[in-house]
């Protein structure tokens, strides 16, 4: 079929033209504008003078920063993968359920993920509440007296981690069961032919065919959690917020609470680098990893 | 020796029953077809035996060992899946090597042994790819390959030929065929195209409708079939089934009426006959056009030339379709009235129930 090449071009052009507006004022124009207001001095609101690389240069030397940055990456070890890893184990348990009791245990997995996260804030500080909290009872009993786990420095982020994975593995054993079925019966048909034991099977057979997905699930977790505030930021409500610090949160006091636009700024354009360099290199290591 | 017996093998899935009381003995070294169409229970049977599928009731035998209630690893057997079902992410060798390493086979036993199969077969040279850069052809071979190595009791193959194209497939046959001549190992093979069957087997296992409607040597199966699913199912262009109108006896032989005014002077005895309402099998091979004198007359619908022989596709004077054989270079058309001379001693008749009679062997 013969087409008129210039007309394609222009009908395709004017659908994806939505898009590009919307991405360029809403994405594209304020991440330059925030690129910009990391070499000024400007407030919250109005423009400042140009300063070079003195917010970098501070930045390096401000110990809340890299407390803030300690935080972030210590909250990524404690989720990206154990998150990763539950969500396979909770998928490849209800991938050998089947029917109703499949979609049963499935949408129970999984209504976590869909409670906004003031919800999961409440939900958890009740059940870790020193007075009546469910959770005392185990705790008192291991520890001999309760324990006000978000007032107690090194238990606040396991506990937070807890709790973000408890919310967010649903949409991981999604993508794992969407895996986990691609991969054809007859191939653990043929494998229980060839003697291979359940480990076998799952070391030789299941972890190499789901590796794509492992693989993504780890980048999405990477990215997800490398920009984690919400939590935190809740559950550090009526303690001291510096120790347990994290960038984001960081970033939103420099600029609201301190109104330092220009150095909050600076933080931002880190934050964006590292997740660019760390999503990027992870998936690319990790692809290169499976197709070896 | 590895001899496979079946005896009164049952199996549902919920309240559809899909086999009911099957039983045979296959012998050790023989190739083995079980044929049917789809739905007949042919899979669900091979893939009992290999223990994919639970036994509901009755028992398996493989060399001497009752096997139902074993795991598929401890049956000794190995299967060729219709798909291959190959290790996607495994390198040819990996594949074939992954069942011998499982049971802790020494490194250079493995090697040897992939390395015996895979000349074999003449896949050496693909030993390190992986399943995705192979053909179908390709693919089959390294399946076959993976289940040599193992040096199984019994080879189970699940239609591994129909997802080759028509070519290969005849060629594969081939080589299946000497694979069996030179291996000598027991083999099942599923089914449903029955040329593959007939080229094969040593026995044929015709099966439908949740159970076996015949066991026997492909020649057996084609012109003494048991029954009257059988006689259709078997053999290209199907066998003609012509309503009979009265039978009689003569001479100690069935002498049929049919179509009009016909007859048909059989070979089969009229002693075991009984009243109700018969129907002629014939063949398309013993009905022939005949230019002389005799025969029944028909016209013609359509004419198939296969160029060694050649269909005619006809009506006889009261409708019923009648296929008849002609040489290559026939000069019917459609359209034409001809004579159709039948081979009385090559007749079946079938009863209601679809039981078949033959002439004395």
């Amino acid at each position: 079929m013969i087409r008129n090449q210039r007309r394609e071009w222009a009908v395709a052009f004017l659908l994806v033209l939505p898009f590009l507006l919307t991405y360029g004022v809403l994405f594209v124009w304020p991440t330059i504008q925030m690129v910009q207001l990391s070499f000024t001095d400007a407030p919250l609101i109005g423009t400042g003078e140009w300063v070079g690389f003195e917010n970098y240069i501070e930045m390096f030397d401000d110990r809340r920063f890299w407390t803030a940055f300690n935080n972030t990456a210590y909250f990524v070890v404690l989720t990206v993968i154990p998150n990763t890893l539950i969500g396979l184990a909770i998928a490849m348990m209800v991938s050998r359920l089947k029917g109703w009791q499949q979609s049963l245990i499935l949408a129970m997995f999984f209504l976590p993920y869909i409670l906004p996260v003031s919800v999961v804030y409440r939900i958890w500080n009740w059940m870790f509440n020193v007075q009546f909290g469910i959770l005392q009872y185990p705790i008192s009993f291991f520890a001999g007296e309760t324990i006000n786990v978000f007032r107690t420095q090194w238990m606040f982020m396991p506990a937070v981690a807890l709790v973000t994975i408890w919310w967010t593995c649903g949409f991981n054993i999604l993508l794992f069961l969407a895996g986990l079925r691609s991969i054809s019966p007859d191939i653990y048909e043929a494998a229980a032919l060839d003697n291979a034991n359940r480990w076998t099977i799952f070391r030789k057979i299941t972890w190499p065919l789901i590796w794509p997905v492992t693989a993504l699930v780890l980048t999405i977790q990477l990215i997800l959690q490398l920009k984690i505030f919400d939590q935190v930021y809740l559950f550090v409500q009526g303690g001291r917020p510096d120790p347990s610090m994290v960038m984001v949160q960081y970033i939103y006091t420099m600029a609201f609470q301190r109104n330092q636009g220009g150095y909050a700024a600076a933080i931002a354009v880190a934050l964006f680098v590292i997740v660019i360099v760390f999503s990027v290199l992870q998936f690319q290591l990790l692809r290169a990893r499976g197709e070896k | 020796m590895s001899d496979i017996v079946l005896k009164e093998v049952s199996k549902s899935f919920g309240t559809v029953s899909i086999l009911e009381k099957v039983s045979m003995h296959i012998k050790s070294g023989e190739f083995i077809v079980f044929l049917g169409p789809s739905g007949c229970g042919k899979s669900t049977l091979l893939r009992m035996i290999a223990g994919l599928e639970q036994v509901n009731d009755g028992e398996i035998y493989i060399g001497g060992e009752r096997v139902d209630q074993l795991p598929p690893n401890e049956r000794g057997v190995a299967m060729v899946f219709q798909n291959y079902a190959l290790y996607p992410h495994m390198s040819v060798r990996d594949n074939m090597s992954f069942g011998l390493q499982n049971v802790g086979t020494p490194k250079d036993e493995i090697t040897r042994r992939v390395d015996d199969a895979a000349r074999m077969l003449e896949i050496t040279q693909l030993l390190e790819r992986k399943p995705a850069q192979l053909s179908g052809g390709q693919r089959q071979r390294v399946a076959i390959g993976r289940a040599i190595v193992r040096d199984p009791k019994a080879f189970l193959l699940d239609e591994p030929l129909s997802n080759l194209d028509a070519g290969l497939r005849v060629r594969t046959r081939l080589e299946l065929a000497q694979l069996h001549n030179r291996i000598k190992a027991t083999m099942i093979f599923v089914t449903h195209d029955q040329t593959e069957a007939m080229t094969l087997a040593t026995r044929i296992v015709v099966m439908n409708n949740r159970g076996i409607e015949q066991i026997g040597t492909p020649m057996e199966v084609y012109s003494r079939p048991a029954t009257r699913f059988v006689a259709s199912f078997v053999g290209s262009p199907a066998m003609n089934f012509l309503p009979v109108s009265a039978l009689s006896d003569a001479g100690g032989q069935a002498n049929v009426a049919f179509g009009g005014q016909n007859s048909l002077q059989t070979a089969i005895p009229a002693s075991g006959l009984g009243k109700g309402q018969y129907t002629l099998g014939i063949r398309a091979e013993s009905a022939r056009i005949t230019y002389g004198e005799g025969g029944i007359e028909a016209t013609v619908d359509v004419v198939e030339r296969l160029g060694e022989r050649t269909l005619v596709y006809a009506r006889l004077s009261d409708g019923a379709p009648i296929v008849a054989e002609d040489a290559g270079l026939s000069g019917v058309n459609a359209g034409d009235v001809v004579r159709i001379a039948l081979d009385g001693k090559a007749a079946i008749l079938f009863d209601e129930s679809g039981r078949a009679f033959h002439a004395a062997a």
